[in-house]
């Protein structure tokens, strides 16, 4: 513990427009579990392993919409290309992968377009280890 | 396919230098790396990646994501960052089951102190 102590992300909002439409692309595309004890039908929380996605209409918050700025938000996945070509063949248009020398890459957006980015990376970390 | 985990989330800066010291010294987070455009902190179980887009010729945005950062006790934490200068947007709410307060980075980043106190159903 340091500072104010911080121990954690709790969740972090994903603002979206039209919960139906999130729903599919957060449960279905990207297959992540809904968290069952999601507080509201305009408040659904997504585990995506260590950090809870709360996917949520700010309409319905007395907040306006706005995405997530550009690289917000990234995802792990074994295999980028793969994942890219999972999706794709589902309909989700998704950029070119790069490959930084160190980790590869592909980007895309959610329904209400919100920039999510596949991830993984490759090489060890400075202390040895692998992701 | 299968997401695995959240690998980072990110924030964009106009100052890296201002960001270092908010992050670093008034949140109190560890760095990971640090780079002329780009710093990584450990924000507990996820790294935390702060930005300045100006250096790939893009525009700068403020996050809306509001992320929630647990603390032991908001109250306490939201005295100590006041102290220290961060202005924070109305009361602690308390909704039943935790309590939060909203308050942003120097960039206007969407973030809050968060403790749920209140057992989970299931």
């Amino acid at each position: 513990m340091s500072g104010v102590g911080v121990e954690r992300v709790d969740y972090i909002r994903v603002p979206v427009k039209d919960m139906q439409e999130a729903r599919r692309f957060y449960g279905e595309l990207l297959g992540l579990r809904e968290n069952p004890n999601s507080p509201d039908e305009d408040w659904i929380e997504y585990e995506a392993g260590n950090v809870t996605l709360a996917v949520m209409t700010p309409h319905t918050h007395e907040y306006d919409f706005s995405p997530l700025p550009p690289g917000a938000l990234a995802l792990r996945v074994a295999d980028v290309a793969d994942a890219k070509a999972k999706l794709e063949a589902a309909g989700v248009e998704v950029n070119d992968m790069w490959d930084s020398g160190k980790c590869q890459g592909a980007g895309l957006r959610d329904p209400s377009g919100n920039p999510i980015l596949l991830h993984r990376r490759y090489a060890p970390y400075p202390d040895g280890t692998m992701p | 396919m299968q997401v695995e985990q959240v690998d980072f989330v990110s924030v964009l800066t106009q100052d890296i230098p201002r960001a270092k010291a908010f992050y670093g010294e008034t949140l109190g987070l560890p760095i990971e790396t640090e780079g002329e455009n780009d710093l990584e902190f450990k924000l507990g179980q996820v790294t935390l990646d702060v930005f300045n887009p100006a250096s790939i010729g893009q525009e700068f945005a403020p996050t809306p994501a509001g992320i929630a950062i647990r603390v032991p006790d908001v109250a306490a934490a939201r005295a100590e960052l006041e102290a220290k200068g961060v202005r924070f947007d109305g009361e602690i709410v308390d909704s039943g089951v935790c309590h939060f307060a909203f308050f942003k980075d120097p960039d206007g980043n969407a973030l809050m102190l968060h403790r749920r106190y209140a057992p989970r159903e299931g």
